[in-house]
């Protein structure tokens, strides 16, 4: 069972010192995993927590989708634990007095269906026609309170900083997991990090994958982002992908039809565990770079006229 | 034992669609090309060639980058990458504009506006040799600093710092507008490598904390510039560079020359702007332009006796020296 999907995905620094937020996607002829991880500040490396986390993700996913997954839900959650595992080891390793830490959202795409994890505060969205079809819950005690205050009555809000759960820290993470989804055509999902929805509104978020393609879509929220956030904005990371009919091989996107059952495509880096992730730009990177330019050049261009 | 520079492309050569009509200048970052797009529209395109990293004989196309440089070849792109977002950012007619960014010969380029006209430089250089005691009329210099102004403060809004405004980075355009050109964030970030040993800044118009590896940049930096621009406007010629003017600051000394001739408030503003400390300055463009649009009467003081015999002793030391 093949599949057809168009990814879009851009991550800037905003006002930061670094940009600690990691993202990316990769698949099989039959399967497809897309992550995004945002490493905690307060804590050390948090550019490593996230990385890590992504880094675990997709090894096992190339290990277990053989070329599809016998259990998404499992798998991701699996692997989400395994990568707070790596934070404790790699902590351990270099001596380090507090773990690094990090939120996870990921996603798969199998057969017609999506099935995602989460853990902390990093969202997934899901738009289908210009309707919020789902979003997940953060684990902060904000969304937890809100939750909680339908039933009992709680005193004073909370930061929505503060989260209760995320890889590396001292208990075991809660990692939610939902699924399977029966995607329609046309059907789009956005991975971000909280850079994106602190500022930006989910009625706006979904407003733009609603009635643009995810490739203007995507760069635009970002913008929103940043200029919303004004100049200490955090990171602002998203990822977006729309699910094409696997017999509508004209679209732009990918399919992975050609690919034979042995390939496996990702964006995210395998580095050796602990070692700095380069800073360097790839091909994909590139383009992407001038892209993003050309787009902004039409735009200001735009506003002139 | 010099490396020779690479090679720009020779005229003719069509890139992304654009012929090359001849190489307009070099820097250490690349090379810009004066080129005309399809419909024979003139162009300035600036072509990404560090010449520290990359080679290029002549009449080749795609230049070499040993393997040992490639990461730092790529850190550079990245901050080709950050001017040309950030400037394709800015739609100011105050700020040189970006046209398209387009990539082949295994690099990439930089489509901009070119502009017909001359640098401030020239116009100093052409004014002072007039040998009048005044370079440039005090309104003059008001209304084109407050036009450049204007693009600075876009360029700030957007994250960016210039940190290589010069007279000759000033452009005044057939139809009188000021510009500003070649931005300088990509600079910035290749100086942070130990392997660049030249200068990243211009003597005499870089701050202080542009001569530190540990000073912190912001737009007081770029706004000391500004100033060490209005006083190469007054006096014909640029001040002392910074490190000079920590052994021996002569800057009042030398705007004294200048009471009488422009007014007390140009001056003191000038003072203000070259600050040794970047906290004396003006913290932000807005700041600056509220101050030289301030358009109260002007107030002229001439030289007290003791100032002129101070001037005089000063002239006939800095003779001997």
């Amino acid at each position: 069972m093949t599949m057809r999907f168009s990814v879009y995905q851009v991550s800037r620094k905003g006002g930061r010192e670094k940009n600690e937020d990691r993202m990316g996607y990769c698949y099989t002829r039959d399967s497809g995993l897309f992550a995004l991880a945002d490493g905690m500040g307060g804590h050390p490396e948090g550019e490593v927590a996230s990385q890590l986390a992504l880094q675990t993700l997709a090894a096992m996913f190339q290990r277990d989708s053989k070329p599809t997954l016998a259990d998404p839900l499992r798998f991701l959650h699996e692997a989400i634990i395994a990568g707070h595992h790596q934070l404790l080891r790699y902590a351990t390793q270099k001596s380090l007095i507090d773990t690094p830490r990090t939120t996870v959202v990921a996603c798969v795409l199998q057969g017609k269906a999506a099935y995602w994890a989460h853990c902390g505060d990093s969202r997934l969205y899901l738009v289908r026609g210009d309707k919020l079809i789902a979003r997940t819950r953060d684990h902060s005690y904000s969304e937890l309170q809100e939750t909680l205050s339908q039933v009992v009555p709680m005193g004073e809000r909370f930061n929505r900083n503060v989260l209760f759960t995320c890889l590396g820290s001292p208990g075991k993470p809660v990692v939610d997991t939902v699924g399977p989804l029966l995607l329609q055509p046309r059907d789009r999902l956005l991975l971000c990090s909280d850079g994106l929805w602190g500022t930006v509104s989910d009625a706006s978020i979904t407003d733009q994958l609603a009635h643009h393609p995810i490739s203007d879509a995507v760069p635009e929220l970002v913008e929103q982002a940043l200029r919303n956030g004004g100049p200490k904005c955090d990171n602002v990371s998203v990822i977006a992908m729309e699910w094409e009919s696997a017999d509508d091989s004209k679209g732009p996107g990918i399919s992975t039809q050609t690919l034979g059952e042995e390939v496996f495509a990702s964006t995210i880096q395998a580095s050796v565990m602990g070692q700095d992730v380069p800073d360097e730009l790839d091909d994909a990177e590139i383009e992407r770079s001038i892209k993003e330019i050309n787009e902004a050049i039409r735009r200001s261009s735009q506003k002139k006229n | 034992m010099s490396k020779p520079k690479p090679a720009p492309l020779p005229s003719g050569t069509v890139v992304g669609g654009y012929q090359v009509i001849k190489k307009l200048a070099a820097g250490g970052f690349g090379v810009v090309y004066l080129a005309e797009d399809s419909e024979r529209h003139l162009v300035a395109l600036k072509e990404y060639l560090p010449s520290s990293l990359a080679e290029r004989s002549p009449g080749e196309l795609t230049p070499r980058v040993k393997p040992e440089k490639q990461p730092l070849y790529r850190l550079g792109l990245k901050s080709f990458f950050e001017e040309g977002r950030s400037l394709a950012q800015i739609s100011h007619s105050s700020v040189v504009s970006v046209l398209n960014f387009f990539r082949e010969n295994e690099t990439v380029y930089m489509v901009m506006n070119y502009l017909q006209g001359d640098t401030l430089q020239d116009f100093i250089v052409t004014a002072r040799d007039l040998k009048r005691d005044k370079v440039f009329r005090e309104s003059t210099i008001r209304s084109l600093f407050d036009e450049i102004l204007r693009g600075l403060r876009i360029v700030h809004q957007h994250k960016m710092l210039h940190l290589d405004i010069k007279p000759a980075n000033i452009f005044i355009t057939n139809d009188n507008k000021a510009v500003l050109l070649d931005f300088g964030a990509a600079r910035e970030v290749l100086s942070k490598e130990g392997n660049f040993i030249r200068p990243m800044y211009t003597p005499g118009f870089a701050a202080p904390e542009m001569y530190r590896r540990d000073g912190t940049l912001g737009p007081w930096t770029d706004i000391y510039a500004i100033g060490a621009c209005i006083y190469a406007c007054m006096q014909g010629y640029p001040p002392n560079d910074a490190p000079q003017r920590i052994e021996k600051d002569r800057l009042a000394l030398s705007l004294s020359r200048l009471r009488n001739v422009y007014s007390d408030n140009l001056i003191e503003v000038t003072e203000w702007c070259m600050s040794l400390d970047p906290l004396s300055r003006p913290q932000s463009v807005f700041a600056l332009q509220k101050e030289l649009a301030r358009e109260t009467e002007r107030r002229y003081t001439k030289l007290s006796f003791s100032e002129r015999l101070k001037l005089q002793l000063e002239n006939l030391t800095s003779a001997k020296a």
